[in-house]
């Protein structure tokens, strides 16, 4: 963990409402594993008085880079920011994917928003060889982030809810991405799931019959993002758990979704 | 810039600085570590500890208000035995002092929390939390009346030999009498302003945003409340007072402290930046070198000389 002010390189959207922002941060972007994430000190002054947490999107070259949505107040700020900016980060904060090195097949299954941190677990499991499926859910083609960015040697298979492409030149099926996912588990080593709560839940209905770990990452408002404020509790099945600390990433079997 | 936060101790209460840190926002001291050279500090308040383990209150827990946070928590803490176990042995090793903050739901309770954490190595001296606005039973209730808040503080001075602060909640009539009692009760020290109860709504799902409907909020947004309620109960008593609600700057924790704190307490402001405390004794330092104060002690209470 270190706290660092960091300038930025390039703020840009990518897609209407969702924002790549890139950083000079060499030490974070050595330090950051896939999953973990980092606190973003938004606004002048007091204004806001909390952080946002916001997952490692992409880590090179003494750059690291967050995918973030237009939603309120902080993440407005964070849009307009520019460069020659500087901003003020706390991180990498809590655990991050586990990775066996032995797994072969990684399946990447992200809904909305929740392929910011899967982008990065992709970029090293590439690295390294493994073949890496992403099945990518929007909720409108036009959301859909650029295909262009992703990295190269990915397989990706795209659905909206709307059914239209937006920008993707590949082929995108219409309905969730939980429509598709069975029909991908048995060709996989480890899965790994970020998005909204619903599409945990169906996850969790199909994968009565996977025998295969599935961890997913999960979203909660946050005080600290370092075990202090105990904003962040969820009851799992291993008892009380602070997301910042001891998320955000958790095995989907642990975690009581009838109370998330 | 050593303060004596307990006078009336028989072994007293020096810190080697002012400035502490509030419970509830820097954990066990453990968790900011690696990046706060946390052994500077004048003295670390642990999170509320109760008797058993607590699960705390259901989610959210949290919401931002302008300047301000609001927070329903609700005690969650690993309970005393596990601080002991856990905890105390590694503050053992440290310089810095910590102070266990502790809340009980009965005066009993309060008694036996102190009895428990006596002779604990680590542990340098208790803060009675009597104003928790997240506790369905006790908590607050107990700082809400002078009767019921002096009660607790000679229960909680009569099972420890260790140094005693009493912490104050904002959401009375009349905080001075409350003040009064519990200094006449024997406490060594006063720490001041807990949370303010608040609440904020949902306008599109037309619900309170927080699980358990009210919660505390502090931060900025609370501070002149917190610098007038120091100085209104520094008129009132002869112990020294903790200040303590929204400070974020040097010039926030000197207001407190010419309005007749001796030592202050850092708490939301850790959230936007774990190294608070630290930059603000240092801005403290350079406002005492810029001013030709010498000791702390001159100003503490400097804004009553106007009266």
């Amino acid at each position: 963990m270190m706290q660092l002010i960091a300038p930025v390189i390039s703020n840009k959207e990518v897609t209407p409402g969702m924002y790549l922002l890139w950083l000079h941060a060499p030490g974070l972007a050595l330090q950051a594993e896939p999953g973990q994430f980092v606190m973003l000190r938004c606004g002048e002054g007091c204004e806001m008085l909390l952080r946002r947490p916001l997952s490692v999107h992409r880590a090179r070259e003494g750059q690291i880079a967050f995918l973030f949505h237009k939603v309120g107040k902080g993440t407005e700020w964070l849009a307009q920011r520019e460069e020659g900016d500087t901003l003020d980060l706390l991180g990498p904060l809590g655990n991050g994917f586990s990775v066996n090195p032995a797994a072969q097949h990684l399946l990447l299954i992200g809904g909305g928003m929740g392929i910011a941190p899967l982008v990065f677990l992709a970029d090293k499991a590439l690295e390294r060889g493994a073949d890496v499926t992403l099945l990518y859910g929007a909720r409108a083609g036009e959301c859909l982030y650029p295909e262009a960015l992703l990295p190269s040697g990915i397989n990706m298979v795209t659905i909206t809810e709307d059914g239209l492409p937006g920008r993707s030149r590949s082929v995108v099926k219409k309905g969730r991405v939980t429509d598709i996912t069975p029909q991908f588990f048995s060709q996989t080593d480890q899965v790994f799931a970020c998005g909204p709560v619903p599409m945990y839940r169906t996850l969790v209905s199909q994968i009565k019959s996977l025998e295969k770990p599935l961890q997913v990452s999960l979203e909660i408002r946050m005080g600290c993002g370092v075990g202090v404020c105990y904003g962040c509790t969820i009851k799992t099945r291993l008892g009380l758990r602070q997301v910042c600390q001891d998320g955000p990433v958790f095995d989907i079997n642990e975690i009581i979704w009838e109370e998330v | 810039m050593a303060v004596q936060i307990a006078p009336g101790h028989r072994n007293g209460l020096m810190l080697r600085n002012p400035v502490m840190t509030a419970s509830g926002t820097f954990g066990y001291g453990i968790e900011y570590a690696p990046i706060v050279d946390i052994q500077r500090l004048g003295a670390i308040v642990c999170k509320g500890t109760t008797l058993e383990p607590r699960e705390g209150n259901p989610q959210p827990r949290l919401a931002e208000t302008t300047a301000g946070l609001l927070n329903s928590v609700g005690l969650q803490n690993i309970g005393v035995e596990a601080v002991i176990k856990e905890k105390s042995p590694i503050w053992a090793e440290w310089e810095v002092p910590v102070i266990v903050n502790i809340a009980g739901e009965s005066v009993e309770e309060y008694a036996l929390l102190a009895t428990h954490l006596e002779g604990v190595a680590g542990v340098s001296g208790i803060e009675v939390n009597i104003s928790c606005p997240n506790m369905s039973a006790g908590g607050m209730e107990f700082g809400s009346t002078p009767q019921m808040a002096a009660r607790v503080t000679a229960a909680v001075c009569a099972a420890t030999s260790l140094p005693v602060i009493v912490k104050l909640t904002p959401n009375v009539g009349n905080i001075t009498e409350i003040a009064s009692a519990v200094a006449e009760a024997g406490v060594h020290a006063l720490s001041l302003i807990n949370t303010l109860e608040g609440m904020v709504i949902d306008i599109k799902r037309r619900i309170p945003i927080l699980g358990s409907i009210t919660g505390g909020l502090s931060g900025p947004a609370i501070k002149p409340i917190a610098v007038a309620m120091v100085y209104k109960v520094a008129k009132v008593v002869n112990i020294p007072i903790i200040g303590c609600g929204g400070i974020v700057t040097a010039s926030d924790a000197l207001e407190f402290i010419m309005a007749g704190a001796t030592a202050i307490q850092v708490g939301t402001a850790h959230f936007l930046n774990p190294n608070a405390a630290l930059d603000i004794l240092n801005g403290i330092e350079q406002f005492m070198e810029h001013e030709g104060v010498h000791d702390i002690t001159e100003i503490v209470g400097a804004a009553h000389r106007c009266d």
